[in-house]
């Protein structure tokens, strides 16, 4: 995974000439891009802002006669609060386990010379090609049979299970990146295993570190499948769940909808924001592989 | 298998460092937590859903081996059939729709202005919503009487705002909100990608009197190959995902019009409750998400895998 | 075929290799299982997501938990029937299904029923005649399969209504049709007059199926669903099958819904704001359109909303007296209950006690319990609750939706090649085979 901050250093070097360049028809195409893309975004703002009546008579485009912060009031009034909450934990416990789970594998799968290191690892790579959908059966049955169902941890364990071949593929490139030397000047220094990497992969990985744990962890924010067969409760919903049982629950009521649309958005936004780059950085590393 | 050459690749590595590498060696044990972990959640359903094909269970209960009845019906059901067509045609258009746009973005985001930073930081903004709240979002757009349809179908030859009901308009639904949703990530990969082609190639080809057409024909696509490859291949892998939008969106209809291989077989398990037929489907569908990875290691990681190995 | 039960030690080693793995997780801090069902035995009761109903269950549970040691608490599962069905069969599969469950009867509950996993509640109904006398006989006997009782009428009736706005046909100079010429007519009418004849939700696929179980009963009488349901050979060729789906077709073809009914949804309230602007005439919609309209277009609903019978058909063998729909919704109990017991006792004390009764009348359903005349003026549409309760004491039957007195395998293809059959994509010969191809 190329190294965002070294990409970062070319920059200056880079000639300026056409890159930076105006170039018209591309400008053109994102223009319209854009508003393909702000429409609904606009929409959903505007649609949240007014009341349902004002929405109705004034119709699909029009602006809102009295800007109202009701709708959001309603959506925490039914328990949004508690679905964010489950999607927390849900995000964190799934990112944590993945990344303490891949990492020491992806070490082991870059350092080890046992032939069944090897074999796991194809195992994984083999992993990718599992649609998560087409075991729902099974993982359902699975889940009811050891009694988790309509629990938190149902949705972690197969979020976390169908997360890891990408990230140990993702963190395995990366930790082929550490130059060999390296190792061998430590161990001289008398470290083991552990030691090398915890002192030596660990800090040199933080990059796809990164990569993995945003990978993950908007993996099961927006996680849908898995909370759709795996929970039923108002107690454990997620936030997805809930939204998509709002739907009928708004009825007309399209403002209030689409308040709890951008509640539901709304953390994620925060880190785009305050980390936009260190995100954008971590979503494009797994495209990257 | 397609990972039988870094094995391989790693043994003649292997012999080569031998004699000066003293280093520390994790052993198997350290993998033994991810691939159990693995093998459980994902090992297992995969060997199950092989073992629910030879059986009839309605959910309830505990299912019964019917032998290969589900199978010898696979061959005669038709809508089997169609909902693997409706998944291929869905499945070009959203790539044939996709990657143009998100090549043409992204090159155009790869530039260091200012403005096309401010825009594409707004493009971006789909990435940060989920499937269940992009699809609600635009249900409540695609609403022939109320919604946006209403107002702006006639523009696209809906005069009566009937868009998602009819099957043409429902599949195009489909193909739209996919792009929406994730054109921004693919654009990201060709920015990222855009962003390492070396300038001097520019530069010579300024010098030789190239205009940006051509410059655009003759370097940046060649240099783009890669990003190419694997955008596509995760747009076809990713396009069995495409279920979540589809079953909010559409439900698989009008009719069976966006009835694509992953909501048949979600339907046919949590709607009609023939869970041993579904797994039927399932492993279809796991065929075909092997014979798109396989693409995805061969053409990508694979030749990436080859070049770091070389650094251990 | 010779079919054996898939060893359940395939399952017990699966279970066993998975709790390896349980301290791994339970180290990295999340949440343990569940504890929906901690914290002493309360009694979970799934319903319906309905603001409105599940403020009248509300008032039940409130009453019996205030007199009883066992405590029963309302889980709202979702708004949309078909979402419902799907989360109850996984819970039912489920080692902690819910203890009592809102269902429709039939279809809805047979593979229940033949799982062991519902209390035959004959018994409990043939030892406390007072209770079972307190339900209406027609709706109560509904709920039966194989004779006996397995739900306890838990909501108002049901039938599908033809509903207008009487507002507008009065601005109009019409009438409510009386035959389906007269609808042929008022449809054209309207057409001319640039407004939609029918509202129809069109995008949930259900509404269109009304339809066709209107028109089927009218055209060929009860029978012609019994032998479907029955799984009878040939049953789908009945001409009234045919008849009815040309008549379908000849509808769409005339405008009667406009041309983008498939685009709209009911569960969004799509098709009933369109009802309630005055865009559209009529909606053919079961009796909870009321209480929707009431909930959410409070003026359209006193001042315009009218209703008639669905008009009878010339030539055809079915009674026009008789209606379709969902008799009423039932509470049944699982024999996995926490609390067998208490369940039970919540159906005795309250599904016909005055507080619910009253309840249900207030918010505009009309019970499926005997001598309520009187109290029917206590609805917020007296009238139609009173037309209700006549329409369904007079009619010879009450046939219940199909899609919920199939067996579900039916459920998909039957509202996926109708649909084709509103869309004009498929002829009602098509229809058929298709239908009858469904294992």
């Amino acid at each position: 995974m190329a190294d965002v901050r070294l990409r970062g250093a070319h920059r200056a070097v880079r000639g300026r000439r056409l890159t930076e360049r105006p170039n018209w028809g591309a400008g053109v195409a994102a223009v319209v891009w854009l508003a393909f893309v702000i429409i609904p975004i606009y929409l959903m703002v505007k649609d949240a802002l007014q009341t349902t009546d004002s929405y109705l008579d004034g119709g699909p485009l029009s602006l809102p006669r009295h800007v109202t912060g009701h709708n959001f009031v309603d959506v925490f009034d039914r328990g949004f609060t508690r679905y964010l909450i489950n999607t927390a934990i849900v995000t964190v416990a799934s990112a944590a386990l993945t990344v303490l789970l891949a990492f020491p594998a992806a070490y082991a799968i870059v350092r080890s010379r046992s032939r069944a290191v090897s074999g796991i690892f194809r195992l994984f790579l083999a992993g990718l090609a599992i649609p998560a959908q087409a075991t729902i059966i099974p993982v359902y049955l699975l889940i009811t049979r050891m009694h988790l169902y309509d629990s938190l941890t149902a949705i972690v364990l197969p979020t976390v299970a169908f997360g890891l071949p990408l990230s140990i593929l993702v963190l395995a490139s990366a930790l082929r990146d550490v130059p060999r030397e390296l190792y061998e000047a430590m161990t001289l220094e008398g470290g083991g295993s552990v030691r090398l990497m915890w002192s030596l992969a660990l800090p040199l990985s933080r990059a796809s570190l990164t990569t993995v744990s945003v990978y993950c962890a908007l993996n099961a924010w927006n996680g849908f499948l898995f909370p759709l067969i795996l929970t039923q409760s108002d107690e454990q919903r997620v936030q997805t769940l809930g939204l998509y049982n709002f739907q009928g629950q708004f009825s007309s009521n399209i403002p209030g909808l689409m308040a709890a649309v951008l509640l539901s958005a709304f953390p994620i936004f925060v880190v785009y924001l305050f980390a936009r780059r260190w995100l954008v950085a971590g979503m494009a590393g797994v495209g990257g592989k | 298998m397609t990972t039988a050459l870094p094995a391989a690749r790693r043994g003649g590595v292997r012999a080569a460092e031998k004699s000066t590498d003293r280093a520390a060696r994790p052993g198997v044990l350290w993998v033994v937590p991810a691939a159990l972990f693995f093998m459980v959640f994902a090992g297992l359903p995969l060997l199950l859903v092989a073992v629910l094909s030879f059986t009839s269970w309605n959910g309830l209960g505990t299912p019964r081996f019917n032998g290969l009845d589900n199978w010898s019906r696979l061959l005669s059901d038709s809508s089997v059939w169609q909902s693997l067509r409706i998944s291929a045609i869905l499945t070009v258009l959203c790539w044939a729709v996709q990657t143009p746009l998100a090549l043409l973005l992204g090159v155009w985001a790869a530039g260091r202005q200012r403005n096309r930073a401010v825009l594409s930081s707004i493009f971006f903004l789909p990435l940060l919503m989920s499937t269940a709240a992009i699809a609600i979002t635009w249900l409540t757009l695609l609403d022939p009487n109320f919604g946006l349809a209403a107002k702006w179908g006639h523009y696209i030859g809906f005069p009566d705002g009937n868009i998602i009901g009819s099957p043409r308009g429902a599949l195009g639904c489909v193909v739209v909100v996919v792009a929406w949703q994730f054109v921004p990530f693919h654009t990201l990969l060709y920015q990222a990608a855009t962003r390492q082609i070396p300038q001097s190639l520019y530069d010579a080809a300024t010098v030789d009197g190239a205009g940006r057409v051509r410059q655009f024909r003759h370097i940046t696509l060649p240099q783009l190959r890669n990003t190419i490859v694997t955008s596509s291949v995760l747009m076809l892998v990713g396009s069995l995902t495409y279920f979540e939008t589809v079953l909010i969106l559409t439900g698989g209809g009008p009719g069976s019009a966006t009835n694509i291989l992953p909501q048949h077989m979600y339907m046919t398990a949590f709607r009609d409750y023939q869970m041993g037929y579904a797994s039927v489907i399932a492993l279809a569908l796991v065929a075909l998400g092997t014979a798109l990875s396989l693409l995805i290691v061969r053409f990508s990681g694979f030749a990436k895998m080859r070049s770091t190995l070389e650094g251990i | 075929m010779g079919e054996t039960p898939l060893s359940r030690r395939t399952f017990l080693s699966a279970a066993a290799i998975t709790g390896l793995s349980a301290p791994l997780l339970s180290a990295c801090g999340t949440s343990g299982p569940a504890g929906a069902k901690g914290g002493g035995k309360t009694v979970q009761a799934w319903v319906l997501v309905d603001e409105a109903q599940n403020r009248v269950q509300n008032v039940a549970i409130d009453d019996f938990n205030k007199g009883s040691s066992g405590k029963v608490k309302l889980l709202p599962i979702s708004s949309d029937g078909a979402v419902y069905a799907d989360k109850l069969r996984v819970s039912m599969g489920s080692p902690n299904p819910p203890d009592l469950l809102f269902n429709w009867g039939a279809g809805s509950i047979r593979n229940y029923v033949q799982a062991g996993g519902l209390v035959d509640l004959s018994s409990q109904l043939n030892a406390d005649t007072t209770w079972k006398n307190s339900f209406l006989p027609s709706v109560l006997n509904a709920g039966q399969i194989d004779g006996k009782y397995y739900g306890i009428p838990m909501r108002g009736m049901q039938p599908v209504v033809l509903f207008y706005n009487k507002t507008l046909f009065a601005e109009q100079g019409q009438k409510p049709p009386a035959t389906y010429d007269d609808l042929l007519k008022l449809v054209d009418f309207f057409k001319g007059k640039k407004i939609q004849p029918f509202a129809l939700g069109g995008l949930d696929q259900w509404p269109e199926l009304m339809w066709l179980e209107y028109l089927v009963e009218r055209a060929g009488g009860p029978t012609v669903f019994q032998n479907i349901a029955a799984g009878r050979p040939g049953a789908w060729r009945d001409p009234a099958i045919a008849t009815a789906l040309s008549q379908i077709q000849d509808l769409v073809r005339r405008g009667a819904f406009g041309t983008n009914f498939n685009s709209v949804n009911y569960v969004n309230d799509g098709a009933g704001l369109l009802f309630a602007k005055g865009k559209a005439a009529m909606h053919l919609m079961g009796t909870w359109e009321v209480s929707n309209q009431v909930e959410r277009h409070r003026k359209f609903a006193e001042t315009d909303l009218g209703f008639a019978p669905f008009p009878s058909v010339a030539d055809g063998k079915g009674d026009p007296n008789a209606v379709v729909g969902n008799p009423t919704n039932y509470f049944s109990v699982s024999t996995k209950s926490v609390d067998k017991d208490a369940a039970i006792a919540f159906l005795k004390k309250e599904m016909a006690a005055p507080a619910y009764v009253d309840a249900l009348i207030k918010s505009g359903d009309v019970p499926a319990v005997t001598g309520i005349d009187a109290k029917l003026s206590a609805s917020p549409q007296p009238e139609f609750a009173r037309y209700v309760y006549q329409l369904v004491q007079k009619a010879p039957s009450f046939t219940l939706s199909w899609d919920q007195a199939l067996m579900p395998q039916f459920k998909t293809p039957l509202l996926a090649n109708l649909q084709k059959v509103f869309s004009g994509k498929q002829t009602p010969q098509q229809f058929v085979t298709a239908l009858e191809s469904v294992k």
